[in-house]
């Protein structure tokens, strides 16, 4: 196929030659010869993670929690100190958004008055995480990282059978999971093999919604087509769960980390003996014209079922035309601390995600705890959160994230659990302060000498708007599409399209669903500024809290209404400044116009687009 | 404005600041990078010919066989079937030869049929490789091809890739233009995704069966505030993030929104503007035609004319590929041609005329062309048609530093294969590329562990059709 296999494996493999020359220094550190003949599992992220000493501290009476420890200690080292204690108020608004996806309401603002300020939190803190609000936001996080969609990136003609219309079973059941707090072990191997792990009456089937919403490319049945779906799984599920780019190794061995190709092919066999189907089926119907239809079962789900298990010839080049020794299905020996296993019931997913979730395994957890990290923190820990391995990035503090993971396994991998340990540090409840000499010596404020001030995604930004029209209505079910008018659900219930993505969120930098996502870019782009000045639902909106405004006004005075936004909006109150802004733009009466135009202002507002 | 930005963020690296803000669309793009100390841009230094692209897209695959390469021994073979792989059984007569004649013209004596007289006269412009292939005889992946190298729709398309590369001419209006008269196009999105690139560099889709601005473009004017109140809203916008700022300076992403919300307010006035073909003479308008397609080519000359990096137009109708005449081809060809015809030699006319045409290169192409034998999917022969054909047909060049008047390659004798000079489709993106000032082999962005690029691992730049 190719005549130039050098020049293939060069380009195939993830350094042209100017990024290897600019990298050599980079590279030594690893040894050059690891392309040639991987090592065993010598690299950080490739051994167990392990409890770690927390380090000796000049002063202790910052620290809150075990994580500060690792921070302050680090600050030390850099000549850097930690910043002042954010407010009550502000730290609500943060909890609220990272927590819930939304701001404070006034009574969960009013639990902070306790006389004990940490306790007030923690009973704020317990409240949130207990909300039904709680497994929404986490599903927002999740979703992109299952590349979840309800359709194809394809459609032939009118042909909608590989479409995926009952998707919301699946976001439904990660939402739930999340509220009950399902250990992290057990999330992951009913998303796997719940038919499997609990028979076929399981109440989790909508879990194997994580591969039954895959894709379907043209040409479904020619093996080379087959192939790439096949790496499409295996990409999802190495890179999503373990930070590891074994799809790397489907052409040749993998040229940086230790995974031979038969480490690929071993895991795209376990893919090639499952089939993604509808349960029900779909079945067929004849209209009143004769015409046949298909009809979609309303409870039908998307899920995966086992086929005849085969195991795979590793494709030399990844070339279909050349299929090579047959490699038994089963995982990579390297995250296994041994020999390749062999899996022998069935496709073998179910072994699959037993060594994904074990406490053996040294990447699942941490590559967890980094993307919960990442999330709460606004920066993770290692900035490539979907590859570990040696052309990610190196953690800003290998020790804590150790640490970090190896309790958050003893705490029987919960993620009410991590979340909880990340707010109550004093690393995360630290303020946003700008301070030159600080930012001189660390601008990216990687060691976190202050909080990261975070920008609202698509979901919380749209969430936002309603909710400050008083117009969000909490309902779970089929999905809407996010521009019809009557949609006033919270975001992430939105239709997701691989076909055409809507607008919106693709203005607002939501993943294409068809790959997935390591995280969330950030754009600030024009469009998004038209959106905000000129859109329908943001006139809509605005105009609904304006026609509250003017309704408020009869029995109280512009400045205590304006007050009251800000509060619901920006969990504060306006200062002078902002209080005379709003009476000379309002006046006294204020009218229709102009009430929306200001609740449009500060919906468009910085304030409104960031949290600190 | 960003000189503005950096002056106000010295503590940030102009690098940063770039890969998190998306100035103006992307209007910097990986090129501009090269003036940072800490980045090794992987865009080697190459002359540009080019600066812009528009993209004319005949959906469904035209004929080269009935266009611009004339194939006389068809006469002889006529009804005989064709041989070999290539030949699909059972589906047509053999043989068809093309019913339209083929004459010599401009200086050059270049081949044009008679279904396009306005292209024709414009001979000694156009560069004709008549030895294209692609690897899969199907529209999806065919058109998934052209427009990102992939068959699957999991990879970005050129025009991403080319912003990626260069950022965009002008700030205040979208770097890639995507024109469609209607939603309906097969693969659709997919064509024109960013995919894993970032999303800035993703393409502006505008729906042309209705002219009018605020219906080409969502957002673009303010449903209910006219000029004067949304100036006295921004006002307010202003002082409300200037007392936000204040108690949190020299945040960059803060200024980065501030000055973005400015640019968005300057952007209702001048995407108006560019967007208006209201705005052109009747002459100018009489040139083009009439048609769907008309309106776009013109569409998308003062689009490039102000800055627009790439602009693709689609050729749908009331079909999503009406290029892909598989009966009655004989009588559809002509008036598609008609069509694409005046419409493609009007905007070449045009952009000559403004001086454009140097650095703009027009791309005139289906995802494929059309067998020279027939298929018959009605008894009647009559309605005989043309099935897709992959191993060889016809792409159109003009402008941006491609040489005028110049045929290149050659099929066989009957148009089953390629008997000289073959040009797959990613040969035809890393020549596209190479004009642009880019190399396709340096053009690469990391994604899920390794470097992607537009051409994958092939690619050869085409060399003998630069002027």
């Amino acid at each position: 196929m190719l005549k130039t296999p050098l020049k293939q494996s060069l380009l195939r493999c993830p350094f042209t030659l100017w990024t290897l020359v600019a990298s050599l220094s980079f590279l030594n550190a690893v040894s050059l010869n690891g392309s040639e003949e991987p090592e065993n599992g010598d690299f950080w992220s490739f051994k167990r993670p392990e409890a770690q000493r927390p380090p000796a501290l000049k002063d202790e009476t910052w620290i809150q929690t075990r994580i500060d420890r690792f921070i302050l200690a680090r600050l030390e080292k850099q000549g850097l100190q930690p910043s002042r204690k954010a407010s009550p108020a502000e730290l609500a608004r943060r909890i609220g958004f990272d927590v819930t996806g939304l701001p404070p309401s006034m009574d969960q603002l009013e639990l902070l008055r306790f006389k004990d300020q940490q306790s007030g939190l923690r009973r704020y803190l317990e409240r949130l995480l207990n909300s039904p609000r709680f497994g929404e936001r986490m599903a927002s996080l999740w979703l992109p990282i299952v590349r979840y969609a309800e359709d194809q990136a394809h459609q032939v003609g009118s042909d909608l059978k590989h479409f995926y219309p009952n998707a919301h079973f699946y976001r439904q059941w990660v939402i739930d999971a999340f509220n009950r707090d399902l250990p992290y072990t057990d999330f992951i191997k009913l998303q796997l093999a719940s038919d499997l792990v609990e028979g076929p009456d399981s109440p989790n089937l909508a879990a194997l919604g994580f591969m039954g919403l895959g894709h379907k490319y043209y040409n479904r049945g020619r093996l080379d087509v087959m192939a790439d779906e096949w790496e499409d799984r295996v990409d999802t599920v190495t890179r999503g769960l373990m930070g590891i780019t074994l799809a790397c190794a489907r052409c040749h061995d993998h040229k940086y980390d230790p995974f031979p190709a038969e480490d690929y092919y071993a895991m795209a066999g376990i893919f090639s003996s499952i089939e993604l189907v509808n349960s029900p089926p779909l079945r067929q119907e004849k209209d009143a014209k004769g015409k046949s239809r298909l009809i979609f079962p309303q409870e039908a789900l998307h899920i995966i079922k086992d086929k005849e298990p085969k195991n795979l010839p590793v494709y030399v080049r990844g070339d279909v035309g050349r299929p090579g020794d047959i490699v038994h299905r089963g995982f990579p020996g390297i995250l296994n601390g041994g020999p390749q296993s062999a899996f022998e019931n069935g496709s073998g997913r179910r072994e699959l995600a037993e060594l994904i979730v074990s406490d053996e395994n040294p990447l699942t957890a941490r590559v967890y705890v980094n993307r919960i990290w990442g999330a709460i923190m606004g920066h993770p820990l290692v900035t490539t959160p979907s590859n570990f391995g040696r052309l990610g990035a190196p953690p800003s503090h290998p020790e804590l994230l150790d640490d970090l993971t190896v309790r958050f396994i003893k705490n029987g991998w919960s993620t009410k659990w991590l979340i909880k340990e990340l707010i109550l540090s004093a690393t995360y409840q630290q303020a946003i302060e700008s301070n030159v000499n600080k930012e001189t010596i660390d601008p990216a404020n990687q060691w976190l000498w202050k909080a990261h001030r975070k920008r609202q995604s698509a979901e919380s930004y749209r969430d936002l708007i309603l909710y400050a029209a008083d117009r969000l209505v909490h309902a779970n079910g089929p999905s809407m599409e996010l521009d019809d008018p009557k949609n006033n659900r919270r975001t992430v219930f939105g239709r997701i399209s691989r076909l055409e993505l809507n607008t919106y969120l693709t203005t607002f930098d939501y993943p294409d669903a068809n790959v997935h996502a390591a995280k969330r870019q950030l754009s600030i782009t024009p469009l998004q500024n038209l959106f905000r000045l000129n859109n329908q639902f943001i006139l809509k909106q605005s105009k609904a809290m304006g026609v509250n405004l003017i309704k408020r006004t009869r029995t109280k005075s512009v400045e205590e209404v304006v007050s009251g936004i800000y509060l619901k909006l920006f969990s504060r109150l306006p200062n002078e400044t902002e209080v005379s802004l709003a009476l000379n733009y309002l006046g006294e009466f204020p009218s229709e116009d102009g009430a929306t135009q200001y609740c449009q202002g500060l919906l468009v507002s910085n304030e409104a687009i960031y949290f600190d | 404005m960003l000189t503005n930005i950096f002056r106000t963020s010295g503590r940030l690296s102009r690098r940063r600041l770039l890969q998190e803000t998306g100035f103006g669309m992307g209007m910097l793009g990986l090129a501009g990078l090269r003036l940072s100390p800490v980045n090794t841009s992987p865009i080697a230094s190459m002359h540009a010919r080019a600066k812009r692209v528009i993209l004319l897209f005949m959906n469904g695959g035209p004929s080269q066989v009935d266009t611009f390469d004339p194939k006389p021994a068809l006469v002889k073979h006529r009804g005989k079937p064709p041989s070999g792989k290539l030949y699909k059984k059972h589906k047509g007569d053999g043989f068809l030869p093309s019913p339209f004649t083929f004459s010599q013209h401009g200086q050059s004596g270049m081949w044009i049929s008679e279904s396009l007289p306005e292209m024709a006269k414009l001979a000694d412009d156009l560069c004709v490789i008549r030895s294209m292939h692609t690897d899969v005889p199907n529209h999806e992946p065919a058109l998934l091809q052209m427009h990102t190298g992939n068959v699957q729709p999991i990879r970005p398309s050129f025009g991403s890739w080319l912003l990626y590369g260069l950022g965009n001419e002008n700030n205040n209006l979208p770097g890639y233009v995507v024109l469609r008269p209607s939603r309906n196009i097969v693969v659709g999105p997919a064509l024109w995704s960013s995919s894993f690139l970032p999303a800035r560099y993703q393409a502006t889709s505008v729906v042309t069966n209705d002219l009018r601005v605020d219906h080409l473009l969502q957002d673009i004017k303010n449903p209910r505030w006219n000029s004067k109140q949304q100036k006295k809203q921004l006002d307010l916008i202003r002082a409300i993030n200037a007392q936000h700022s204040q108690q949190r300076p020299a945040d960059s992403h803060l200024e980065s929104e501030i000055a973005s919300m400015e640019t968005a307010f300057k952007m209702q006035t001048e995407a108006s503007e560019a967007f208006d073909v209201s705005k052109e003479t009747a002459t100018t308008r009489a040139l083009y035609g009439k048609s769907d397609f008309a309106n776009s080519c013109l569409l998308a000359r003062r689009l490039v004319e102000r800055g627009v990096r790439v602009v693709s137009v689609y050729y749908v109708n009331k079909s999503n590929q009406p290029w892909d005449t598989h009966a009655e081809h004989n009588r559809k060809h002509p008036t598609l041609c008609a069509d694409s015809d005046r419409a493609t030699a009007a905007l070449l006319k045009d952009l000559k005329s403004r001086g454009l045409l140097d650095d703009t290169l027009v791309i005139w192409t289906g995802e494929f062309g059309r067998t020279p034998y027939s298929e018959n999917r009605n008894t009647n022969s009559d309605k005989l048609g043309r099935d897709h054909h992959s191993t060889a047909f016809t792409t159109v060049l003009a402008g941006g530093g491609i040489t005028g008047g110049l045929t290149y390659g050659q099929s066989d004798e009957l148009c089953m294969g390629i008997d000289e000079n073959p040009v797959h489709v990613h040969d035809l993106h890393a020549t596209m590329l190479h004009l642009m000032g880019l190399d396709h082999e340096a053009l690469t962005f990391r994604y899920s562990g390794r470097d992607f690029r537009l051409t994958d691992v092939k690619g050869n730049v085409i060399t003998e059709l630069f002027s």
